[in-house]
């Protein structure tokens, strides 16, 4: 009969626990952790490339026409979230931000969504180029676009 | 009633992610003993029951069963997102749903998988609900 | 006056602390070993006064009486042990055979785990229940060899003939030392130090309430009251068997003050379970049953039939 480590058992009494004191004192994730997403949505331009990539359907967006323009409502589902930070990658103007909080602990469903709202103006309505018949034959490649270049 | 809360693990189909970190919360680093926690071996001991992966089709009858076979006050803790929300495996053809179409679910802990500081964050949480469930506040 | 020893002094109320105590202080010992703060040494009682708040279900499948009164007679034949042996040099009831009746008394815990998990009808429990019989005839054979090598040393220096009587052996102890400093003792010393654990059922030889492997055996249906009664005895067979090894094998000593005596002994108590349950519990894994059966009948039977010859032999 053998009992391994019957001396570290014993010497090991002695010496101080390596447990982290978790609730009581509080631990940092490490550099670079994908934890709860951040939205700032006065950067954000409503691509939709987000909603594109994110491979658990997690991002929904709701849109509604008001007089400004269109209010768009971003939402994240941290319940579906797979943390992957690939629609932080895609995002073209970086609005998409992965913080390092990783205690997401909740009674209801609700407080795991991550909102954001923003208004997008419609762009300005081009002023009309001024018609001339010599460049309808469309030698020129530079003039404005005329409806009937568009369609071509 | 709060201070010694046992603990049962139900893993319905996860792909092991969550039952890692759920383990590892008992190794000595994070060690949840010094909490009281305990994991039993079967259900009728428990009191807080943490089930982890999206309900599959193959696990939904035995879920509910052993569900039913957890002694009153019980707190039901789904760990990870796929009991939220099924995850990646949304609209699957074998998998059944969230845990919320089954049980009233008392805490969720989010996160894939979620460290193990926030599932004893999560379990301190079930800790006190039930303390307050069986105090018939709740 | 008998009401006070059932239910206070060496009875009830002592052996509920006593146990729940001993048991908290191995849980947390174990921890430190394995380097990791370990639960407050009062855990057990916090777990016994939660499990009484938790409804009981009884399976469908179970026969109802037999299901909920075995704990109680676990719990019963414990604290009437308890009577018998000599807490610091005092006896609740002495005898002239008291060492036979000690021995059949503590047969009964274990058939009473083995009671509540035939009762219980399932297939996990009744796996449990014939590995803890095989636990059972296991650790009985040593145990009465190493009582019988006792008996008989006392009887020798006493005249002739054994003894089976507590206060003869008490009294042995008082005039001549422990019977441990005796050298033939020694083997017996040893071979009662591994049968605690398997009397106990603690690693490596608890097979019969094996956590992972049956889903906690003979109690897997058990909840609410019954399963923390079957937890109390499981605390108080760890007193129970401590103080039986210290007052047959340390006893001897006395300082006058009776509380003090007590606290003495609780002492000797911690450190035996120290030695015997915490130091193995902590660094082995399971053994299986056919190890466990032949491991008891060949190394720890022969520890104390040398022990045994050796008494016989007059040395």
């Amino acid at each position: 009969m053998k009992f391994p480590y019957l001396k570290e058992a014993v010497s090991q009494v002695f010496k101080k626990p390596s447990t982290e004191k978790y609730p009581f004192v509080k631990k940092e994730a490490p550099e670079h952790y994908r934890g709860k997403i951040i939205f700032h949505p006065d950067r954000c331009i409503n691509c939709g490339l987000c909603m594109r990539v994110c491979s658990p359907a997690a991002i929904t967006r709701t849109l509604k026409e008001t007089d400004e323009g269109t209010q768009v409502t971003m939402e994240f589902h941290m319940g579906s979230c797979t943390f992957c930070q690939t629609c932080a990658d895609f995002c073209t103007r970086n609005a998409i931000e992965m913080s390092k909080e990783y205690s997401m602990v909740v009674e209801n469903e609700d407080d795991l969504k991550v909102r954001g709202t923003f208004i997008k103006k419609a762009p300005a309505p081009k002023p009309a180029p001024p018609a001339s018949p010599a460049s309808n034959l469309g030698d020129s490649p530079s003039s404005p676009a005329t409806p009937n270049n568009k369609e071509a | 009633m709060s201070k010694s809360p046992w603990i049962y693990h139900i893993n319905t189909g996860s792909c092991n992610g969550c039952d890692i970190e759920l383990v590892s919360v008992i190794t000595p680093r994070y060690d949840a003993e010094r909490l009281g926690f305990k994991l039993t071996g079967t259900p009728r001991h428990a009191d807080i029951v943490v089930v982890s992966g999206p309900i599959t089709a193959q696990s939904k009858d035995r879920l509910v069963r052993t569900l039913a076979q957890i002694p009153d006050p019980k707190v039901v803790v789904s760990l990870g997102s796929c009991p939220r929300s099924c995850n990646v495996f949304k609209g699957s053809y074998s998998v059944e749903g969230p845990l919320d179409k089954f049980v009233h679910v008392d805490v969720s802990v989010a996160g894939c998988p979620p460290k193990p500081e926030a599932i004893i964050d999560g379990l301190a949480l079930a800790a006190q609900i039930m303390k307050q469930k069986k105090r018939g506040q709740k | 006056m008998i009401l006070f020893y059932v239910l206070i002094f060496p009875g009830f109320l002592f052996c509920f602390i006593a146990g729940l105590l001993l048991a908290g202080i191995d849980r947390k010992l174990v921890a430190r070993m394995q380097r990791r703060i370990g639960p407050p040494i009062l855990q057990p009682m916090y777990d016994f006064f939660k499990l009484l708040g938790k409804e009981t279900i009884v399976p469908r499948a179970a026969s109802r009486k037999t299901f909920l009164i075995a704990s109680t007679i676990g719990l019963a034949s414990l604290v009437a042990t308890a009577l018998f042996i000599p807490i610091a040099g005092f006896s609740a009831f002495a005898g002239v055979a008291d060492i036979i009746v000690i021995l059949y008394l503590l047969t009964i815990p274990a058939v009473s785990l083995i009671l509540g998990g035939a009762a219980s009808g399932s297939p996990y429990a009744g796996v449990g229940i014939s590995r803890e019989m095989v636990a059972l005839m296991s650790y009985e054979l040593p145990l009465v060899i190493i009582l019988l090598s006792i008996g008989k040393a006392v009887g020798n220096a006493m005249g002739g003939g054994i003894t089976f009587s507590f206060t003869e052996i008490c009294a042995y102890q008082m005039s001549f030392g422990p019977i441990i400093s005796k050298w033939s003792m020694i083997p017996a010393a040893i071979a009662m130090l591994f049968v605690i654990p398997c009397e106990i059922g603690s690693r490596p030889f608890d097979i019969a309430e094996a956590e992972t492997e049956i889903c906690e055996g003979p109690l897997v249906e058990y909840s609410g009251t019954p399963l923390a009664v079957f937890n109390l005895n499981h605390a108080i067979k760890m007193f129970i068997m401590t103080a039986l090894f210290t007052s047959l094998f340390l006893g001897g000593f006395s300082t006058g003050i009776f509380a003090l005596d007590v606290l003495i002994f609780f002492v000797i108590c911690v450190a035996i379970t120290v030695i015997s349950i915490t130091l193995l519990r902590a660094v082995t894994a399971r053994l299986k049953v056919e190890q466990v059966f032949k491991f008891y009948w060949s190394v720890v039977s022969g520890l104390a039939v040398l022990s045994l010859i050796l008494v016989w032999l007059g040395l």
